[in-house]
């Protein structure tokens, strides 16, 4: 089983971290996993996105031309990465910030108000911690609690402050397609 | 205090810098460039922690410099860089070659020629192992293909550098140093190499030392040079090392260094699925390379596919190998996103159904 993901938006909106803890949710799972980015002048404003391949075996290639998920915060993202879905492969929008719009027929689309639901709980820096929840309940290879240790890890022992909070956006995310 | 076997997600930049320092490096000199700029960046604090030598020079002409004069004296030393900058440092490691000093310097290649831009590419194979200095030398070249190769293989660079007074490159790419993937660093295996019979110390109660490659005496010059390169036999009979997968029964053995590796070995597992006898040849150095086992391979009958993100460098090196006992064939791309493993079958497929109509 090998399965990738492109997760994009606004440069700010925490996307390269969002595929951060969703490698190490991968590594901590005891999966082979690597991580991507796009890097250069997107880190200044602009869209960015980053890559994560897991599979069971050896990661075949790192950067691939299709994705199986696309988790799109926002519309610029949406409208370019909805063509590079595989055929039965999935977006995951946040509909906070992207228009419900169908443009294809073969692929899967869900949307959640991810943007929203991070005001909801005091912060827009949230939003990505939500939108790995709702990733995690769209899709099977994603599991919530390896995020939530994803998380832990990647934050260490000083930014343990941050944990509570970010559960709770995680668990907001989770329950938003319910 | 973490576990040093436990793995980590980690940027192969980061991985190489880490490295370097459980290696023992005491100075690091650099100039920033993307895509290794976080090298730098790591180093800047973790050295002054530590109480080592950090430098962000004014250039990378200088940065090389100053790692020649701190290896002189007998501590470790790198610089690191990418590509177009790592240009500029041609002429130190002519001198470093004629020196005998063991440089370390990491290239993390971008595109090129000239500026190019920052996106990857291997464009760099000649300039790393033929160089662009003047004069007869030879460098010891690493090419990782995973983040856990860029531990592992900045740990044999010190260590070979070391060992045989020699200036190593690790030839990675801008995929390698910007990706993250789990990787454990362990300790730094190799033993510790005892230079005290060549490092500049300062002369106290022993004769003085001069470290130079002016020589005015033509008869000395043409020994050294054949010490160099008898030095250099011992290192390709030593150290020339490579990875097979599945060559055994194979009539073609896709042949790729550095990241790119991956690509081809998945290409191999999609190719042996459609019935065709493939497998992989990796070299790890790419200086020394193996030719050696490359030449058996093809005195087997089995052809060649080189597959590499620039117009065929390493691909000349094969044919060399060859010596024509085979076919050679190149699938490339110059600069930019990698050949996909779709690709490279393809182009493989098609390569099958050429010759099957010449045979025929």
């Amino acid at each position: 089983m090998e399965k990738n993901f492109i997760i994009a938006g606004f440069g700010g909106q925490g996307v390269l971290l969002a595929g951060t803890i969703l490698a190490n949710s991968f590594m901590l799972a005891g999966k082979n996993v690597t991580w991507y980015p796009c890097y250069g002048a997107e880190m200044r404003g602009g869209t960015v996105n980053c890559e994560i391949v897991v599979s069971d075996n050896e990661v075949s290639s790192v950067h691939k031309k299709d994705t199986d998920y696309a988790l799109v915060l926002n519309q610029q993202s949406f409208d370019k990465f909805v063509a590079r879905i595989k055929s039965g492969g999935t977006v995951i929008a946040n509909s906070t910030l992207v228009a419900d719009t169908r443009p294809r027929n073969d692929i899967n689309y869900v949307f959640a108000p991810m943007g929203d639901l991070a005001n909801e709980l005091g912060t827009s820096k949230v939003t990505n911690m939500v939108a790995l929840g709702v990733l995690s309940s769209a899709i099977d290879v994603v599991d919530k609690e390896y995020l939530a240790l994803g998380f832990e890890k990647v934050m260490g022992e000083k930014k343990k402050d941050l944990v509570p909070l970010n559960k709770t956006a995680l668990e907001a995310g989770y329950k938003a397609l319910n | 205090m973490t576990d040093i076997n436990e793995k980590i997600l980690i940027k192969g930049n980061y991985a190489i810098a880490q490295a370097a320092v459980n290696a023992g490096c005491q100075c690091y000199f650099g100039y920033p460039i993307t895509p290794q700029t976080e090298i730098g960046e790591y180093l800047s604090g973790k050295m002054q922690e530590l109480g080592r030598g950090y430098v962000c020079a004014e250039s990378e002409l200088a940065a090389i410099n100053m790692v020649l004069g701190a290896v002189s004296t007998g501590v470790k030393a790198m610089t690191t860089s990418s590509s177009c900058a790592v240009a500029l440092m041609q002429e130190a490691l002519s001198y470093a070659c004629g020196d005998e000093l063991p440089v370390v310097l990491v290239n993390v290649m971008r595109a090129g020629p000239g500026l190019g831009y920052i996106y990857p590419a291997q464009g760099d194979y000649n300039q790393a192992v033929y160089g662009g200095g003047n004069g007869d030398y030879k460098i010891i070249v690493l090419a990782p293909s995973t983040v856990q190769e860029c531990i592992d293989l900045t740990y044999r660079a010190f260590y070979l550098a070391q060992k045989y007074r020699n200036p190593v490159i690790l030839l990675a790419d801008g995929l390698l140093g910007q990706m993250m993937e789990p990787a454990s660093f362990g300790e730094y295996p190799y033993p510790e190499i005892d230079n005290s019979s060549w490092a500049l110390t300062g002369a106290k109660n022993r004769n003085g030392r001069i470290i130079a490659s002016v020589a005015p005496d033509e008869k000395k010059q043409n020994q050294h040079i054949y010490n160099l390169f008898k030095k250099f036999e011992a290192i390709t009979q030593n150290e020339t090392d490579y990875e097979e997968f599945m060559t055994k029964d194979a009539d073609i053995i896709l042949t790729a260094f550095g990241s790119m590796t991956r690509n081809i070995k998945a290409a191999m597992n999609v190719l042996r699925n459609k019935g065709l006898k493939v497998g992989c040849l990796r070299p790890i150095t790419l200086s020394p390379f193996p030719h050696k086992r490359i030449a058996e391979l093809a005195s087997e009958g089995k052809d060649f596919a080189v597959v590499e993100m620039n117009m065929g460098q390493m691909f000349k090196d094969v044919k060399y190998a060859v010596e024509g006992k085979s076919k050679v064939s190149l699938i490339n791309k110059p600069v930019g996103e990698w050949l996909s493993v779709e690709e490279i079958v393809e182009a493989v497929l098609e390569g099958v159904r050429v010759n099957e109509l010449t045979r025929v």
